[in-house]
């Protein structure tokens, strides 16, 4: 449709862009596979070719699979959590009460703050001597509990900490679903008699299908790859029980720099990630 | 359960308007301020602690009063320790890098984005589907060993090379920009082209000056990842020198671990910069992020 002079100025603007992700982004997850198959030889130092050495080692390691366990269980626990609240909050944020803005803009602050400073804030909230959420038990009457030094309960603190910034995060996108959804459907319910709770349930939900199933895998995906409040606040522990596979990652690569284990453990987390887009991918298609 | 709430308050008094009209708003109002205590307290008391002696950050805290959620003891002593330390030197980092990558790599996506919205090629699809959708789809920080071991063949360790070049291709600002430059009129192209226009005066002078909805979305996506952006600078640039402000903070945590109200400090000055451009943007904001996820 374009004379055949212009057809190189699109490749030109894509160009820089292009290039970019290539190097960056494309080949590194290239690498990243490639990487899972060399270790660092200790004698010489020089990068060897190990075949699967790499991946035999991580399966036959308790540590490694103790973390993919406490990923699985930590999965299992966060997305759910942060998906029902995150609905609810989105349905209250979308009602037409007076105010509702406000309470909008205040729900938007724990996005725009870095999960760092999230972890820090409150790791010093649930500290297990004088932290606030202890200081308020006690005025309720309540046993100081240890938090995030428990095996029984740190785990749930990261997902406090987590699903502070999720909940309002994914909230974000199910109101924009619940803004799509053309009031007129939602009247002809109320006229046919149908109660709040049985339009919500009949009509709301399914049409935030596409939606949910986005939030879904998107918050998979970005607690999978949980990170920084276990590096800032317990370090894997105690006993291993907040060692989530991204964590353990990092220590084999960067604190051990056993880089060959590292890769082979990233492999399989890209293994899953595109496992879990690709079910997103084909389930959304089908529907259309 | 928060969704419970509202659907069987209304439906409990579906027969008579004026108790519906009064019940529900008693109970969406009390659900909101429930979260917004929960939104609110943890801030309003770092800020409140981080203007407080260091010996008294708990002092309120512990057991709960009110006055733990403002500063009644005030000083500004930790702020005043923190810049002795140099933290001035990463939020300096931290905010060239972050507008760095606003204006190069904006320029960088918004040309992918026009040729994507606005231009029919061949391996259009191809390209868009295999470079741009599947680097949308591996997060950054699964290959991050690999590129760092890359970037260390660049000698980009602890550089500003290193912190900037690998995160200024955004495939979600890229989208971002397609979506927006494809639903432009072809008019207006047409009649600046007929005109003689080269097309990237058509961009500069006819598309971009009606584009700021996905100008301020994109640069305030691109600015608030960078300043948030922790795994990345904290493998590739821990020196003193390079440090930006999340790792500065973090790095706190292991070295002046007892020093509470300077993290304290350190965690305000390292949120305060985000909210403060989201609110008066949130529009923008929302749009930035939730744009790609309703395809």
């Amino acid at each position: 449709m374009m004379p055949a002079r212009q057809q190189i100025i699109p490749y030109l603007f894509l160009l820089p862009a292009l290039f970019l992700l290539v190097v960056f982004n494309l080949m590194p997850t290239i690498a990243t596979l490639f990487e899972s198959m060399f270790v660092i030889s200790l004698r010489s130092g020089e990068r060897v070719f190990a075949g699967f050495a790499n991946y035999n080692r991580i399966f036959n390691d308790p540590i490694f699979w103790k973390s993919f366990q406490v990923t699985v269980v930590f999965s299992l626990l966060v997305n759910p959590i942060q998906i029902a609240l995150a609905l609810g909050l989105a349905v209250l944020i979308n009602q037409r009460a007076p105010g509702i803005g406000i309470f909008r803009s205040i729900y938007l602050l724990p996005i725009a703050v870095s999960l760092n400073v999230t972890a820090i804030v409150w790791g010093l909230m649930l500290d297990q001597n004088s932290g606030m959420v202890n200081g308020i038990l006690l005025q309720l009457g309540v046993a100081r509990q240890p938090f995030l030094h428990s095996v029984d309960q740190a785990l749930w603190s990261i997902i406090l900490i987590a699903s502070w910034i999720g909940v309002p995060l994914w909230s974000l996108f199910i109101l924009a679903g619940l803004q799509n959804i053309p009031p007129p459907v939602l009247e002809a319910a109320k006229i046919d008699g149908a109660n709040a709770w049985q339009s919500f349930t009949k009509i709301t939900l399914p049409l935030l299908r596409r939606v949910l199933a986005f939030v879904l895998v998107a918050d998979t995906v970005a607690n999978f790859l949980m990170f920084a409040p276990i590096l800032l606040l317990t370090s894997g522990g105690p006993q291993l029980s907040t060692n989530l596979i991204m964590y353990e990652t990092y220590r084999r690569g960067f604190l051990y720099g056993d880089l060959g284990a590292s890769a082979a453990m990233l492999s399989v987390m890209l293994l899953i990630v595109f496992i879990i887009v690709g079910i997103e991918l084909y389930a959304l298609r089908g529907r259309d | 359960m928060t969704s419970r709430a509202r659907p069987t308050a209304s439906s409990a008094a579906s027969n008579s308007k004026p108790l519906r009209a009064r019940a529900q708003p008693i109970a969406v109002y009390a659900l909101l301020i429930l979260g917004v205590i929960i939104v609110i307290v943890p801030l309003m008391w770092a800020a409140a602690a981080s203007f407080t002696p260091n010996h008294k950050v708990f002092e309120y805290a512990y057991p709960f009063s009110w006055r733990a959620l403002f500063p009644v003891d005030f000083t500004l002593e930790a702020y005043d320790n923190l810049f002795d330390r140099g933290f001035g030197r990463a939020v300096g980092n931290t905010f060239f890098l972050a507008i760095a990558t606003v204006i190069i790599g904006g320029a960088v996506n918004a040309l992918a984005g026009f040729a994507f919205g606005r231009f029919e090629f061949r391996g259009k699809n191809a390209l868009f589907l295999t470079i741009v959708m599947l680097t949308f789809m591996v997060p950054v920080d699964l290959t991050a060993i690999p590129r760092y071991i890359l970037v260390n063949n660049f000698g980009w360790i602890n550089t500003w090379q290193g912190l900037l070049v690998p995160g200024l291709a955004n495939s979600l600002v890229i989208f971002l920009f397609r979506q927006f430059f494809a639903e432009i009129p072809q008019e207006l192209i047409d009649a600046a082209r007929v005109d003689g226009a080269t097309w990237l005066r058509v961009l500069i002078s006819i598309i971009l000056p009606i584009s700021k909805p996905v100008l301020v979305a994109a640069a305030l996506l691109m600015f608030i990842s960078q300043w948030n952006a922790f795994f990345w600078p904290l493998l590739i640039a821990p020196t003193k020198e390079m440090r930006v402000v999340q790792v500065e903070i973090s790095l706190a945590i292991g070295q002046y671990g007892t020093v509470w109200n300077e993290l304290l400090a350190g965690s305000m000055i390292a949120a305060i910069v985000p909210i403060l451009l989201v609110i008066p943007f949130q529009r923008y904001y929302v749009q930035a992020i939730t744009g790609t996820g309703l395809e």
